[in-house]
């Protein structure tokens, strides 16, 4: 569409009916996923194909319109994934072989083709309906709802679907009121710590001044994590509404939005939507007529997990290291330039239009009445279905694990699912009925974070994954403040000793010690919470920290210097394999009789356990 | 300026509402322990954690530094509660395991009846001879001296302020006030007859045309007198015989 300047309300529901006007003869739109995941399937091949044959098929004039890469659509270990507009239709693992056929058949007859769709592990039957997916049955996508669904390149598309009316909602809207509004909906933060962004907002407004900032947090730090860059990537004109929403609500004229350098995709899909907008007069001065001016600038962030903590963002954004800096007069009364400023995460800024356009009571029909919303999720780790998951507040870890993630792979047992990033906690299974909001997570010792779940089995070691993320934390540590700096590295002296068989009486209780320390005295919440995957671990797993103490035993058998590799005589029949593939060659005995390995040799590298046909070779 | 009051430990005191709680309590005879904060450095404190205080305000409680904690209207602070010991002990008790050469840190240790760190005493390639991170020296060559000649280099467990890439530093100035700053006195500086060494350079002192000290370095002088326009002959006597 042709874009010239909208500069009222009206004009923009005028724009929005021409661009439906002239979808309306269209065939369906095809969406190919484009989330890195499916590109790193093949997604573009595929993408190529339907341009491709639409081309080969006379139906030039759709080709451009009808094809377009999307954001990640979530099912990202069945990808790559085509949906279609408006229709219950998902396609997996489709290859460039198959478009033809689905050309033929779903884009121009509307018809389903069952053996692109998903097929149930235990009833074997085949669904293509998203409803009938348990993937995406129990789901509630609200944030993510366009993401997948629109390209997030094009601005009309994102408007087609209603996109900005909430905007120009809001600026009916006294900015008092809208303000009220956040607040009573009960929205928190979305980014890790769950303040009440209604709040927020207010504290800012109250303090006089000339000028504010709002501020986007799109750092996502924690490693694995995909749910903001997803947001970013898929649907980034619902993040710039929010923004100019609460920008208006609570008087700033200029935003800020902090990714990360390594999103180049998320960065320069939000450069095109700010342009975008920008062009259409969306942003910048006298929006839609409402006499309000607003912009906003985007900040690549150094990379540090530590860079998206909000003291060392806007130093970093101010052009500092991005270092926290210890200040307890907040940035909503001195933040950014000691300006006052609203820092929210991408995904609280996508929730704020939701809840102008649904109202208050429409937006707290889901979640808990502490937690209203939804929560976007990346669900990993050893769960049959991973990928990015849109849940309401209050469903309980086992439906996520078990109905959504198919429970665990290999016909494996479960043993506890991590939640909260590097420093969350891990939650065992006693607790797997516990419902997901923000108070219930910190109850048990862990944290919401800003969304990571990863699920782990019976092969894991508890102790070993403390070890795991205290590591991490050591190398995140900005290194400032002494509890953090010089807390963690001992906290890994101590976990590793324990790993390798050093373990004495009274670690457990030093561990401990040193928790309380870091979560008292260090300057930032990197380092008060980083207690927490030590704690919880200690917490719900304590006998495996006194098996590998005492008992110098790992009872996952993970940790090698803890452990011995022995072939059971009544299983092994002499094939030889193993011996062949020991890289020690230290497995010996004659063809056909049982073999033994010299533990004095064994560098327990297990290739003998991966490649015994008769599952003979025993961990200890 | 406004004036409010506030309590700590149990007396009601006088403060400048936004002042910071370690400079009243000092004026006070109340003492909190604390290295990295210098009030004369605006940027400086925060990092040592060493003055944790506990923070009563509006019927909430949180353990926060003295050196940056703003007193507003209501505050209650309380030094010497069981937590604030607790917390402090194991701070002193990490610090004491990173420099345990460390004079100040040695007697903050006996002063909190710490013998013996339980941790591995850092030696050899982590020995970090009396330095404690704190980053002083950097806000004071920044912020005081105006030369930016010392960094933090390396983050985490590994960060240690020095010149960049551990070479030489051009723009040094020789004038030592890193080394004057630093609360553990890390930073060696070597003055030897007309001779000064600090960060691994050496640099030429001016004498005094009256008593013949050598008393400032000339690559100071010149800082100065590019500076600030003094006139490079007031530097030809010493303060003593000014
Ligand atoms: C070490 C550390 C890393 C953080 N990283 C992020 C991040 O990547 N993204 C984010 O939104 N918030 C992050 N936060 C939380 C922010 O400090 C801040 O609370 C948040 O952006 C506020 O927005 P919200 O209220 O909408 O959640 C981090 C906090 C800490 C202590
Ligand atoms: S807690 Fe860790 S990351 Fe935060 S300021 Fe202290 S050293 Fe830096
Ligand atoms: S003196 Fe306050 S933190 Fe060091």
């Amino acid at each position: 569409m042709e874009h010239t300047k909208i500069s009222t309300i009206e004009g923009l529901n005028k724009y929005r009916e021409k661009i439906l006007e002239s979808k309306k003869n269209e065939l369906p739109t095809v969406f190919v996923c484009g989330g890195t995941p499916c590109l790193a399937k093949g997604s573009r091949q595929v993408f190529e194909a339907f341009k491709k044959e639409f081309g080969a098929q006379g139906l030039t004039g759709s080709v451009e319109l009808g094809i377009k890469t999307t954001g990640c659509q979530g099912f990202c270990n069945k990808g790559p994934l085509v949906a279609f507009a408006d229709k219950d239709i998902v396609y997996m693992g489709v290859k460039p072989e198959h478009v033809p056929e689905i050309i033929e058949k779903t884009v121009k007859k509307g018809e389903v083709i069952e053996s692109l769709g998903y097929r149930d592990p235990q009833t074997k039957k085949w669904a293509t309906e998203y409803s009938r997916i348990p993937f995406y049955g129990h789901q509630k996508k609200l944030v993510l709802k366009d993401v997948g669904q629109l390209d997030p390149a094009k601005i009309d598309d994102y408007i087609s679907r209603g996109g900005y009316s909430a905007l120009a909602k809001a600026f009916s809207m006294n900015p008092d009121t809208i303000i009220d509004n956040i607040e009573q909906s009960g929205l928190r933060g979305r980014g890790g710590g769950g303040f009440p962004t209604g709040r927020k907002w207010r504290s800012c407004k109250a303090i006089k001044t000339d000028v504010r900032y709002v501020i986007c947090n799109g750092d996502e730090g924690d490693p694995g994590a995909f749910m903001d860059r997803s947001i970013m990537e898929g649907n980034p004109h619902a993040i710039i509404e929010g923004m100019i929403i609460g920008a208006y609500a609570v008087g700033s004229n200029q935003g800020y939005a902090y990714i990360r350098d390594e999103y180049p995709l998320a960065i320069e899909n939000m450069k095109t939507a700010i342009e975008d907008a920008r062009g259409l007069g969306l942003l910048g001065k006298n929006i839609l007529g409402s006499n309000f001016d607003f912009d906003i600038k985007i900040s690549r962030g150094g990379g540090a997990f530590v860079c998206g903590e909000s003291s060392a963002l806007m130093r970093s954004i101010g052009g500092n290291v991005g270092e926290p800096r210890a200040k307890y007069i907040r940035s909503v009364e001195k933040g950014l330039y000691d300006k006052p400023t609203v820092l929210n995460n991408v995904e609280t800024w996508a929730n704020v239009p939701l809840i102008i356009t649904g109202g208050v009571q429409g937006y707290r029909k889901v979640g808990t009445k502490g937690s209203p919303g939804t929560k976007v999720f990346s669900l990993a780790g050893k769960v049959v279905n991973t990928g990015l998951v849109e849940v309401p507040m209050g469903i309980t870890l086992r439906e996520l694990v078990f109905d959504i993630g198919g429970g665990i792979p290999k016909g494996k047992k479960f043993k506890a699912v991590q939640t909260g990033g590097p420093s969350g906690g891990c939650i065992p299974e006693s607790l797997l009925d516990l419902q997901i909001d923000f108070d219930s997570l910190s109850d048990a010792g862990s944290m919401m974070g800003s969304g990571g779940i990863i699920v782990m089995d019976e092969d894991t070691c508890m102790v070993d994954v403390a070890k795991y993320f205290i590591t991490f934390l050591v190398g995140e540590s900005c290194g400032k403040c002494t509890p953090c700096r010089e807390g963690l590295r001992r906290m890994l002296d101590i976990l590793t000793g324990i790993t390798e068989g050093r373990g004495k009486q009274g670690d457990i209780e030093l561990l401990e010690e040193l928790c309380d320390v870091l979560k008292w005295g260090a300057l930032c919440a990197l380092g008060t919470s980083a207690a927490n995957p030590v704690l919880s671990t200690i917490r719900y797993f304590r006998d495996e920290y006194e098996a590998h103490i005492k008992e110098k035993r790992c009872p996952a058998g993970v940790c090698k210097e803890l452990i011995t590799y022995r072939i059971d005589e009544d299983k092994c029949t002499g094939c030889t394999v193993c011996a062949k593939k020991c890289p020690q060659k230290c497995i010996s005995g004659e063809k056909k009789k049982p073999h033994t390995i010299d533990a004095s040799k064994c560098i327990k590298c297990g290739v003998c356990k991966t490649v015994c046909p008769f599952d003979a070779v025993i961990v200890e | 300026m406004e004036k409010i009051k506030f309590v700590i430990d149990g007396k009601e005191v006088e403060a400048i509402r936004d002042q910071c709680v370690l400079d009243v309590a000092r004026q006070n005879g109340i003492y909190i322990p604390g290295l990295c904060y210098n009030p004369e450095v605006k940027f400086s404190g925060g990092s040592c954690r060493l003055c944790l205080v506990e923070a009563h305000q509006a019927g909430r409680m949180s353990l926060v530094t003295a050196c940056n904690y703003p007193i507003r209207e209501g505050l209650e602070i309380k030094t010497d509660t069981s937590l604030v010991k607790r917390i402090r002990k194991g701070i002193i008790e990490l610090l004491l395991a990173r420099v345990p050469d460390s004079d100040v840190i040695k007697e903050l240790a006996a002063e909190a009846g710490i013998d013996e760190p339980r941790f591995v005493k850092d030696e050899g390639e982590n020995y970090h001879s009396k330095c404690i991170a704190c980053g002083l020296c950097i806000q004071v060559c920044e912020e005081v001296v105006g030369v930016s000649a010392i960094a933090m280099l390396n983050r985490g467990p590994d960060k240690t302020p020095g010149t960049p890439y551990k070479k030489p530093s051009e723009v040094c100035i020789g004038c030592g006030a890193c080394a004057y700053a630093c609360p553990t006195d890390a930073i060696p500086m070597e003055d030897n007859g007309d001779t000064r060494k600090i960060w691994g350079r050496e640099f030429k002192m001016h004498l005094c045309s009256v008593c013949g000290k050598p008393y400032i370095p000339e690559a100071q002088i010149d800082w100065i007198v590019k500076t600030t326009g003094k006139d490079r002959v007031f530097f030809d006597k010493c303060p003593d015989c000014r």
